[in-house]
């Protein structure tokens, strides 16, 4: 199950480098963009894997805890962004 | 002619245009940014490797050339007599001290003079693991068929005898089934890897070899069965030199059961794992021609052995922990003659700084045998000879009143292991967990007691819990 976690994890992750690519070839993105777009996806994604692992090895209650302290973060660093770059668009 | 002269027209346009690049201040200003860049995203990827390479480094341990822990002078050897289940398993014992019993009544008495019972070592152990089944998760008859099953094969290899007795069952000293011929290794590196692959085979977890030091060795040896002392020199059948260690694993599960019966079902297979491990590599050395005694709990100390063989460090509970799996582990021994053996080195995995800081099987222990102070030389928790009579004086370590945890097993009847199920290293083999342990192995002290909390607030080694009894009957459907 881990192992197809990780399969399928790395498929997410393409997919969002690939989004990340499509943003920059719309919106110029500086070092706060860029860093706060892969500082957040990356929460995300751990916070997937985290979750995943610790079903797997029987300990839900860390499973809901790595969501709500690694995705949750991961969420709020990119709808900071998000807002970042909408102020960005609509100002420029 | 034209032609030659329209050439180097061009070719001075193409210098003086490159020449105005060159000095064009904005050109060069981005030209250094870039480097600039590229120098800082270059120092950070450097950085970053050093930094994986030292924490990978400080996750196999810091190699120590001698033992990692301080040793007095005064320090003496222990004499098997005052380990406790030797003294809890023998009646003549018993009789010659019952000074022993009477300063613990008093303690106890001091400690909790309303709920106060008498307590005896030796006859009070007699009903050890025999009483009436409970109507409490853990501790019905079903748990209780588990434990004794779970010990069935560890006391049938040791000929019936408990986990202390010397010379008995796989652990016999009769030196049977030795070849005439000694098999000779190339180097002493492929003689250690070739034990190493042996007991990979046999099932161990873990494996070290390390010198025979005889500071770890009981002096004298005793059995209780037969209340009888054993010479290493009279007695024993050969000098040993060389001591290779061996860790069996404890089922995670079973041992979040803790301190319930069912944890005692993996407690005692994995004892029978690492007796049957120890008894294989036994007669491994033996056909190559070299004398071996098998060894559980007698001959010598588990934990300065396996500390010694850079299997773990020496942990606030007692145990070794080892990483990736913490305390979690039994060990068995095997002593043999053959020495031309490539030793290990002691290493030191950050676990003593953690301890220090974390105290979580401390506040768990339900005896509260296990001190929550800092490392001693001497036990802390008293000075009195007739209480402290089984402490080893003289290595700086945490001091646990073992006798209050022999007490809790007795009341339990059956053992506890909260210390084990409690422990943050304590983990099943999972990828996250190695990445707190990277953490936690450069992270300072105050990071400790942080990383503690967070275990717990993550839901991880609680003991006494119900529902890990009702989870383990259901792990069958995996298999």
């Amino acid at each position: 199950m881990m192992d197809f976690t990780w399969y399928l994890l790395g498929v997410l992750t393409g997919g969002v480098a690939y989004v990340l690519y499509l943003i920059s070839r719309k919106i110029t993105l500086n070092w706060l963009s860029w860093s706060g777009l892969i500082a957040g996806s990356s929460l995300v994604l751990f916070s997937i894997a985290w979750a995943v692992g610790s079903v797997l090895e029987g300990v839900p209650r860390a499973a809901s805890m790595g969501i709500l302290l690694f995705g949750l973060s991961g969420v709020v660093i990119l709808t900071l962004v998000g807002r970042l770059l909408a102020l960005k668009k609509g100002g420029g | 002619m034209v032609t030659d002269n329209h050439e180097k027209d061009q070719v001075q346009d193409n210098l003086d245009q490159s020449s105005e690049k060159k000095t064009n201040p904005q050109e060069l200003d981005r030209s250094r940014r870039r480097f600039l860049k590229f120098g800082i995203a270059g120092a950070g990827a450097a950085l970053a490797a050093a930094g994986g390479i030292t924490i990978v480094k400080r996750m196999e341990g810091i190699p120590h050339d001698g033992f990692p822990l301080p040793i007095r002078d005064d320090f003496k050897r222990i004499d098997q007599r005052n380990q406790i289940n030797v003294f809890a398993n023998s009646k003549a014992l018993n009789d010659k001290h019952p000074e022993r019993n009477r300063s613990f009544n008093a303690q106890l008495q001091k400690e909790n003079p309303q709920g106060f019972k008498p307590f005896h070592f030796y006859e009070t152990r007699q009903t050890f693991m025999a009483g009436s089944y409970r109507d409490a998760p853990g501790y019905s008859q079903l748990e209780r068929a588990l434990a004794v099953a779970g010990f069935s094969s560890a006391r049938q290899q040791l000929g019936g005898g408990s986990m202390e007795a010397p010379n008995s069952g796989v652990s016999s000293w009769k030196q049977e089934m030795l070849a005439k011929n000694q098999y000779q290794f190339n180097a002493p590196k492929e003689a250690a890897l070739a034990i190493k692959s042996a007991a990979r085979l046999f099932g161990a977890l873990r494996c070290g070899i390390t010198k025979r030091d005889e500071r770890w060795d009981y002096d004298p040896i005793y059995d209780a069965s037969v209340e009888r002392e054993f010479s290493w020199e009279k007695d024993f059948p050969f000098e040993p030199k060389t001591v290779i260690v061996i860790m069996a694993e404890m089922d995670y599960h079973t041992m979040a059961a803790a301190p319930s019966w069912m944890q005692d079902g993996t407690v005692g297979d994995a004892y029978a794992n690492a007796i049957k491990i120890a008894g294989q590599l036994t007669i491994f050395l033996r056909q190559l021609g070299y004398q071996t005694v098998a060894s559980m709990n007698d001959l010598g100390i588990n934990a300065p052995y396996a500390i010694a063989a850079g299997l773990g460090e020496g942990a606030r509970n007692g145990q070794v922990i080892t990483p990736k799996y913490g305390p979690r582990v039994r060990i068995s021994k095997v002593y043999t003659d053959f020495d031309l053996v490539e030793y290990d080195k002691a290493r030191t995995f950050g676990v003593a700084s953690f301890c220090l800081n974390c105290k979580r099987c401390a506040n768990s222990c339900p005896s509260k045998a296990i001190t929550l102070g800092d490392p001693s030389w001497e036990p802390t928790y008293s000075t009195d000879p007739d209480y402290i009579w089984h402490a080893s004086r003289g290595v700086l370590k945490f001091h646990n009143d073992a006798k209050k945890c022999a007490k809790f097993w007795i009341d339990n009847d059956g053992s506890c292991g909260n210390c084990i199920c409690s422990c943050p290293y304590n983990k099943p083999d999972f990828w996250h967990h190695r990445l707190v342990d990277a953490q936690n192995v450069i992270a300072p002290g105050p990071v400790h007691a942080f990383m503690r909390e967070m275990d717990i607030f993550f839901g991880y080694g609680k003991v006494s819990d119900p529902d890990r009894v009702k989870k383990f009957w259901k792990l069958g459907k995996s298999v």
